[in-house]
């Protein structure tokens, strides 16, 4: 077998065939066991009930896209800029650390009934409650990969007759930069969760308004089509944030993907 | 910090270009272990000078400190004197680490300037300059890519490179060639014999080489600081003759206790 059929194998038609025989094994049960489609619709029933909300699926998937990566965006750039403030003012920065991990003892979800009583129904709460998630791990790794910058680095350019100044801009900046992107990847997989959460609780579009209306139904097969759209949702995002990554650091080594899976070749293949 | 003058303005070749006197260097608060005791030297112009010694006898230090980059934790006692030779008010030092200290998300054209950008030399004319140095350093056609992307050997000369291009006065090599595997180290060695890493800047500069290794200290330099330690202490200075002195050498290994 060559390799590259190999890599087919390994990476496409594997992980298919054990979703698909999940399915099979569901689909089996449910008709077996002869459960009613309130209780636990089979997928065949789910995948019906997505083709019958075909027309209003997508208006709530932009909804609730709209606020999941707006917020990304501002609790990013607040992040990051906090952390920038923190590491260049330190006194700043004691000041504010303390502040800035208290709320953080609150899960933001539970902020979200004051959010929408001070901003409203519409997109603005949601977005507000997004950002409050992405902003924390955004701040924290950014925080810290400054402060970790490389010593033999920052050496090298007090070695070569450079100041503070020329430290921050050479060092620990570009640094900060690694370390904001690493910690808006963790992010990102929390996004869409926290604007349907808050979606839940008050709105007139969006997944979790979608799925809300649902139960009222006791339509489970759509709330199922709502998680789908939400896992479906969620995967975007944290693939897009990877190009990012990969677009905002290309000086890294790929080493993740390729020689990992080669690797496994060689050491699998006699 | 003394100036020495007239260093800052005039080419004044076999002038001195760096002085210590009773440098002793301990931990801060006094309460660990003396890491150099009461070391004296000084370095002219157009000298290349290797300082030798066994592992943890302050080679490092020694040249961190006229580097001006001794650690917060250690600090040089009362009596201490360092003079470096300064040039628009910073020392005219570029200091070289033991591991290369390459930016890993600059190129290695970028990397190689940065010594440059940092001193505040023309950028146009350090181009220049650089890309007549890929050329010697072996380097040429290695511009676009990033440090992990070189060889080991590669990016110890691309890391040497950025320090020569700072176009200081005093170069501080701090055991440049460590953790690189037996041949490549020899024939690193011998291109560097061949480089006048000395003569590489035209107003007249010096070379200090940290290493523990006596061959390549006998191969690179007109004359060799031998260390004693802990505590460092400067135990005798041996003048070798330029490309491979037998008796140099024994002398060397004899007062190193090998």
């Amino acid at each position: 077998m060559d390799a590259l059929a190999y890599g087919v194998t390994r990476r496409v038609l594997l992980p298919v065939t054990s979703v698909l025989a999940l399915l099979l094994v569901w689909e089996a049960a449910v008709r077996a066991l002869d459960l009613a489609p309130f209780v636990l619709p089979a997928p065949s029933r789910v995948a019906q009930a997505a083709v019958r909300t075909a027309d209003v699926l997508p208006a709530h998937v932009a909804t609730t896209l709209a606020e999941a990566v707006l917020g990304l965006l501002l609790g990013a750039v607040a992040g990051t800029l906090l952390a920038l403030g923190v590491v260049l003012r330190p006194r700043v920065g004691d000041a504010l650390e303390p502040l800035v991990l208290l709320t953080q003892t609150v899960p933001t979800v539970v902020l979200a009934p004051l959010l929408i009583l001070w901003a409203g129904f519409g997109l603005l709460p949601k977005v507000l409650l997004v950002a409050l998630t992405v902003f924390f791990p955004v701040f924290v790794s950014a925080t810290s990969a400054m402060r970790s910058a490389d010593t033999d680095l920052l050496d090298v350019v007090a070695g070569l007759g450079g100041h503070a100044r020329d430290q921050l801009v050479i060092v620990r900046l570009p640094g900060a930069v690694t370390g904001a992107v690493a910690g808006l990847r963790v992010a990102a997989t929390y996004t869409v969760g926290a604007a349907v959460v808050a979606e839940y609780l008050a709105g007139q579009s969006g997944l979790g308004v979608f799925i809300q209306r649902s139960r009222k139904a006791y339509a489970v097969d759509q709330i199922l089509v709502g998680v789908i759209a939400v896992a479906l949702l969620t995967a975007l995002l944290v693939g897009a944030v990877g190009l990012i990554e990969r677009a905002a650091t290309p000086w890294r080594p790929r080493a993740a993907s390729t020689p990992a899976s080669s690797r496994h070749l060689t050491s699998e293949i006699p | 910090m003394t100036t020495f003058p007239g260093t800052d303005r005039h080419d004044r070749r076999g002038g001195v270009l760096a002085e210590a006197d009773r440098l002793t260097v301990g931990v801060r608060g006094g309460t660990g272990p003396t890491i150099l005791d009461d070391v004296a030297l000084s370095v002219r112009a157009g000298e290349f000078v290797a300082v030798v010694g066994p592992s943890g006898c302050g080679k490092s230090t020694l040249l961190r400190a006229m580097a001006g980059l001794l650690p917060p934790s250690l600090v040089a006692s009362g009596g201490a004197r360092i003079d470096v030779a300064t040039g628009g008010g910073r020392r005219d030092v570029a200091w070289m680490p033991q591991r290369d200290g390459l930016l890993p998300w600059r190129r290695a054209w970028s990397n190689a300037l940065l010594g440059a950008r940092i001193a505040g030399r023309d950028v146009a004319a350090s181009e220049v300059r650089a890309a007549e140095l890929f050329e010697r350093f072996g380097l040429a056609g290695a511009e676009r890519r990033w440090p992990h992307e070189l060889s080991g050997g590669m990016r110890r000369r691309l890391a040497l490179l950025r320090t020569v291009l700072a176009d200081r006065r005093l170069l501080l090599l701090d055991e440049p060639f460590s953790g690189l595997d037996a041949l490549t180290r020899r024939r690193m060695n011998s291109w560097l014999s061949d480089l006048d890493l000395v003569g590489t800047s035209t107003r007249g500069s010096a070379v200090v080489l940290v290493t523990h290794d006596v061959d390549e200290a006998v191969l690179l330099a007109d004359r060799v600081l031998v260390m004693s330690g802990p505590p460092g202490r400067v135990v005798d200075s041996v003048a070798t003759r330029k490309g491979g002195d037998g008796q140099a050498r024994r002398r060397l290994l004899e007062l190193l206790g090998v």
